[in-house]
């Protein structure tokens, strides 16, 4: 989950029959923070984009093969580049033509022979639009104090994770992580200390997951976490490392107490599959084993038409 | 026409004291010699297409630059073709005026 809105070079693809408008643009473009990317024909400027999916377009509109509207049509029609900011280049200044392009889905509309003071600042304009839309669409995934993803994000990322993994016939876990007692912590120290918790908690949890694991916080005192390519064995083997890493935390201010968690998990190697809701209903029921076969465990059972718990690592 | 330097006096980008610019200036004015060879082939051919592009060309390019006569004289020559309804001499006499201009410009 990286946000990379403040990376310093951004793309800007320029796709633009004439030669001139390339050079132009290079030019005066060269003291921006700005990698430039050029394509001179619609046809090879809507494909570098599908490549390169750029922080922004700048597209001519009249260019001989295909023209910068059908271009602007084809790249909000894909879904990789459907959020790229389009400003159109032009030298028609007819309202028509305006429209079509706003209508398209362009986020400006510059006309040729354009004045380069102005066309950096609307770049400017755009890349600052764009980096907002898309904090916001993150910051909605988000859960505001672990920092984690949050119940939507797993929501939509969960059935398309399953349907991943069954097309190619690959492993796939997912766990569900309880803290134990957690009302108590909450009662006995307060709401602050019980959010201290949470946030090393999830801190703990995102050490130990690798880029392609999703760690979210599904509500209250419970995580849940998205393991693409792992095996209900290996599941339970990264499960059981949170589980130990979180039990050993010293807490600065009650040293003598510690928190533990419950862990269920629920996975397959790759021959089988179930619904999204289902699945995770077998790693709760694995969770509901743990807390009652004592808590600070982890339970783990392999998904599928047969249903079997697998015995615990080590 | 309304570029203020008339005749045959040179035509000097707005952009010639410009660090930026100067060097580009360079080159598209030295490109401009084969581009008015090519105006003059498809004028001579009639090629309304060929010199209907190419005016399209150059109205993008001349203002940046720094000939915004060039982009408003290919400007005209564009709508001529667009709008052609047999009047052959017009355009012929928009083309002859941009190559005009064309030969005029200097770094």
């Amino acid at each position: 989950m990286t946000q990379d809105t403040n990376s310093s070079a951004r793309t800007v693809l320029v796709i633009d029959d004439s030669p001139d408008v390339h050079r132009l643009l290079q030019a005066r473009l060269r003291n921006e923070q700005l990698a430039l990317d050029s394509a001179t024909s619609g046809t090879s400027g809507f494909e570098r984009a599908k490549t390169i999916e750029p922080d922004l377009v700048l597209l001519d509109v009249d260019m001989p093969d295909l023209d910068g509207f059908e271009v602007l049509r084809r790249l909000k029609d894909e879904r990789n580049t459907a959020d790229i900011p389009v400003v159109m280049l032009s030298g028609h200044t007819s309202p028509q033509d305006k429209v079509t392009a706003f209508d398209l889905g362009a986020v400006d509309y510059v006309v040729k022979p354009f004045d380069l003071t102005e066309l950096r600042a609307r770049i400017r304009s755009a890349l600052r639009i764009s980096s907002l839309l898309k904090m916001l669409a993150q910051r909605a995934h988000i859960d505001g104090l672990t920092g984690c993803w949050n119940r939507a994000h797993f929501d939509s990322i969960w059935p398309t994770a399953i349907a991943e993994a069954a097309r190619h016939e690959r492993p796939l876990s997912v766990l569900i992580l309880d803290a134990d007692h957690f009302k108590s912590v909450n009662d006995m120290y307060g709401h602050p200390a019980g959010d201290a918790v949470l946030e090393k908690l999830a801190e703990l949890l995102r050490a130990e997951c690798r880029s392609e694991d999703v760690p979210c916080r599904y509500g209250g005192e419970e995580f849940v976490v998205v393991l693409p390519e792992t095996d209900p064995e290996a599941a339970g083997q990264f499960a059981e490392r949170v589980r130990a890493r979180i039990a050993d935390v010293v807490w600065p201010k009650h040293p003598e107490r510690s928190v533990t968690v419950s862990i269920g998990v629920a996975g397959t190697d790759g021959a089988a599959t179930l619904a999204p809701e289902q699945w995770l209903e077998v790693a709760d029921k694995q969770l509901y084993a743990a807390k009652q076969g004592g808590r600070n465990r982890v339970m783990t059972a392999r998904v599928g038409p047969q249903f079997q718990p697998v015995a615990k690592a080590g | 026409m309304s570029d203020s330097q008339q005749g045959d006096a040179p035509l000097v980008s707005v952009y010639a004291d410009d660090p930026d610019m100067a060097e580009l200036v360079v080159e598209f004015v030295s490109e401009l010699d084969d581009r008015v060879a090519a105006l003059q082939t498809a004028l001579d051919a009639d090629d309304l297409v060929a010199l209907r592009r190419m005016a399209h060309q150059l109205k993008g390019a001349g203002g940046g630059y720094g000939f915004p006569s060039i982009t408003e004289t290919a400007s005209d020559l564009e709508r001529a073709c667009d709008n052609f309804s047999g009047d052959i001499a017009g355009v012929r006499e928009g083309t002859q005026e941009l190559i005009e201009l064309c030969n005029r410009a200097s770094a």
